[in-house]
């Protein structure tokens, strides 16, 4: 039998796919690209945005037809509001938080599967924690949620992952911060932190077999441990941790993480990363806005200010490190002059690379019942000039690596004919030619012979 | 499966304050909060909102502050309830509270309407605390369990009549007084009522850090 699988969304969503694709190895299933040569489907969902969720109807609408001429089971798990929720199981067969993922076997069988091979695998999972049979009273005095109270099983899953190089390892999951915009914290529930001890196991275990970069998720991953109350290393003592890891096996790789808060930015962050090779040299650091008024409508808990004073300790400790961001553009609200000021911050920061989104309430969150007054061509328009002043800055820091020499990890073919595709330790794009597939997954030095806007050109040293 | 996640909490009662507004007073099972954190009720997983914990951590009960307003699907089906029954409630968090190693520091608390919920527990919670509040409604008769602070640290400012201890907006009494930079200014309420007051006390130089805000809307 064979499953096809939809993941949507985020990086988050992307390693819970590796735990899905585990489960369903496990139990036999081949997994196919091609979904008309699959029985079992299924989609792992994200509610950040609503094209997301369109798409997760578009879908279950086609395969529903599909099944008036062959016997398929549908599935959909990953981030879903109640909303959602209660729609989906009346569309799909089967709709699971992916926190239960270890029940999925057990949710086959019940629905009548009889699976290729040996059906369910005893030893995937690892003993339930302890913690998992406390009574549900200290239970939430630990800061786990009933939401999250799999969370543990789940992440006992030795994933099977979609790279031989790649790797992403949840430390955290769900989120306390409740910024007005976001669903986040009514799909994956509270803040919940991974055990270190497991996290460092399972990343030495990828160091060990010569993965090469390493991305630590969770929704706010630098507040890491907080939920434990002092019973649990803290962001910067886990980043620490896996310093000393990268020292003690004098392996090569690099260390990244999404997406931290800049309330829980501290000192110790920055100068960790600055400390250990293998803590890579880029900073992913949400802005969302860089005017403090709509800060405050988004309920951030941290003024421009703050953010400014953040980058200019980073840019004090690690020069050479790169910084991306979040933003949103026509928030609830937003005036021209509140816009302004995010622009004015984008030409003082010079991010190497901006993700931006124009705002769309998200149901569920409560700026949902906000008035969305920001008219979608002022959105575009916005949009557009951020846009600019982006590939402006990009270009010239690119333009200023122009024949420097640098270590690059080739990711895989280009779509450029005759080139490979790869990132530096930035996170800087980068093509080079070259037809040697024999290259992907590995370090490289180049030298850089072109700079464009978000990318880079080398030669093989 | 397994997507009922939040607890079900057994109402006591319900105390109407004015035609509007009420507290819901439910069971606690020992939930830990910290003055100023707001938690999740609903009567279903589908309609949970925020709302700011009203009682004082000492109180073996939860209770919160809600107005019921014309078009809120959530406000007006939790006027319906009755002693006895439930609802869901999610534990609480977040960062609109007072640091526990400055209690002892001077705060100008200022609410508009049912904002005033967080300074309520603040206040109840930490009976040494040094404390002014503000609250900004249309009329006194909106002014919620007024008799609950000591004399002289409560002052209403009623903008539609002038019964209040002063009669303008809270901005206005803003203006109109000095604020000194020692003090811990939290804001919660209305967004509007928020970012004007903030623009004031940036104007009046007062320091940005020792200012602090919850959104209600």
């Amino acid at each position: 039998m064979k499953y096809y699988l939809l993941t949507l969304g985020c990086q988050m969503n992307l390693s819970d796919r590796d735990r899905v694709s585990k489960v369903l190895n496990d139990m036999g299933f081949q997994q196919t690209e091609h979904e008309s040569e699959a029985q079992l489907m299924g989609i792992l969902s994200c509610s950040v945005r609503q094209k997301a969720i369109d798409k997760v109807y578009s879908r279950i609408s086609k395969w529903n037809k599909w099944k008036n001429k062959k016997n398929l089971i549908t599935f959909v798990s990953g981030c879903i509001l109640a909303d959602d929720r209660e729609k989906f199981l009346r569309l799909f067969d089967l709709v699971f938080p992916v926190s239960e993922l270890n029940q999925f076997p057990d949710m086959l069988k019940q629905y009548g599967v009889v699976s290729p091979m040996v059906y369910y695998n005893e030893d995937l999972l690892q003993p339930i924690r302890s913690s998992e049979t406390l009574p549900s009273e200290l239970l939430e005095w630990k800061g786990m949620k009933e939401m999250n109270l799999h969370i543990n099983e789940f992440w006992n899953i030795k994933p099977d992952y979609g790279s031989s190089f790649e790797a992403f390892v949840p430390i955290q999951n769900g989120c306390d911060k409740f910024c007005t915009f976001c669903a986040v914290p009514y799909t994956r529930g509270r803040e919940v932190s991974r055990a270190s001890t497991e996290i460092l196991e399972e990343i030495e275990n990828l160091i060990l077999r010569d993965f090469k970069s390493i991305t630590l998720l969770g929704q706010n991953v630098n507040s890491y441990g907080l939920d434990k109350k002092g019973e649990e290393l803290t962001f910067p003592e886990l980043l620490e941790q896996i310093g000393k890891i990268g020292e003690r096996t004098g392996k090569d790789f690099w260390v990244y993480f999404t997406s931290p808060h800049p309330r829980d930015m501290t000192a110790d962050v920055i100068d960790v990363i600055s400390r250990y090779k293998c803590l890579a040299k880029q900073i992913h650091l949400p802005l969302q806005s860089g005017d403090d008024k709509v800060l405050i409508r988004m309920n951030r808990k941290h003024s421009v200010e703050k953010y400014k004073s953040i980058i200019n300790k980073i840019k004090d400790k690690i020069p050479e490190s790169t910084i991306f961001t979040d933003i949103i553009v026509g928030f609830t609200g937003e005036t021209d002059a509140e816009f302004e000021n995010t622009r004015k911050i984008m030409e003082e920061i010079k991010f190497n690379m901006a993700y931006i989104a124009m705002y769309s309430p998200r149901p569920g969150a409560a700026s949902s019942r906000w008035a969305d007054d920001v008219s979608l061509e002022e959105k575009k328009k916005r949009l557009h000039i951020l846009s600019e002043v982006l590939r402006k800055n990009s270009l010239l820091y690119n333009k200023s690596l122009l024949k420097k020499k640098m270590k690059i990890l080739v990711k895989g073919v280009d779509r450029k004919d005759g080139f490979l595709s790869a990132y530096n330790e930035g996170r800087i794009v980068c093509r080079f030619a070259s037809d040697d597939q024999s290259l992907i997954g590995k370090f490289v030095e180049i030298e850089v012979i072109a700079a464009s806007e978000l990318s880079i050109e080398g030669k093989l040293c | 499966m397994g997507f009922n996640t939040n607890k079900v909490y057994k109402v006591h009662f319900l105390r109407q304050i004015n035609e509007s507004v009420f507290v819901i007073r439910f069971d606690r099972h020992g939930m830990n909060f910290i003055p100023g954190q707001h938690i999740l009720i609903g009567l279903d997983e589908k309609s949970m909102r925020e709302y700011s914990v009203y009682s004082a951590v000492q109180d073996d009960f939860l209770e919160v502050l809600v107005k019921a307003v014309p078009d809120g699907s959530v406000s007006k089906r939790l006027k319906m309830l009755d002693k006895g029954d439930m609802i869901l409630v999610e534990s609480a968090v977040g960062f609109f509270r007072i640091r526990h190693n400055e209690l002892d520091k001077k705060y100008l608390f200022i609410a508009s309407g049912t904002g005033i919920s967080p300074f309520h527990s603040m206040v109840k919670s930490y009976p040494e605390l040094n404390y002014l509040l503000l609250h900004g409604i249309p009329h006194i008769g909106e002014s919620y369990d007024a008799n609950e602070y000591e004399p002289g640290r409560l002052i209403r400012c009623t903008s539609k009549s002038d019964k209040g201890e002063f009669n303008g907006r809270v901005t206005q009494w803003l203006e109109e007084n000095n604020v000194d930079d020692d003090l811990q200014v939290f804001l919660c309420g209305n967004s509007n009522m928020i970012l004007d007051a903030r623009d004031i006390l940036l104007k009046k130089n007062f320091p940005a850090e020792n200012i602090n805000t919850e959104v209600y809307f």
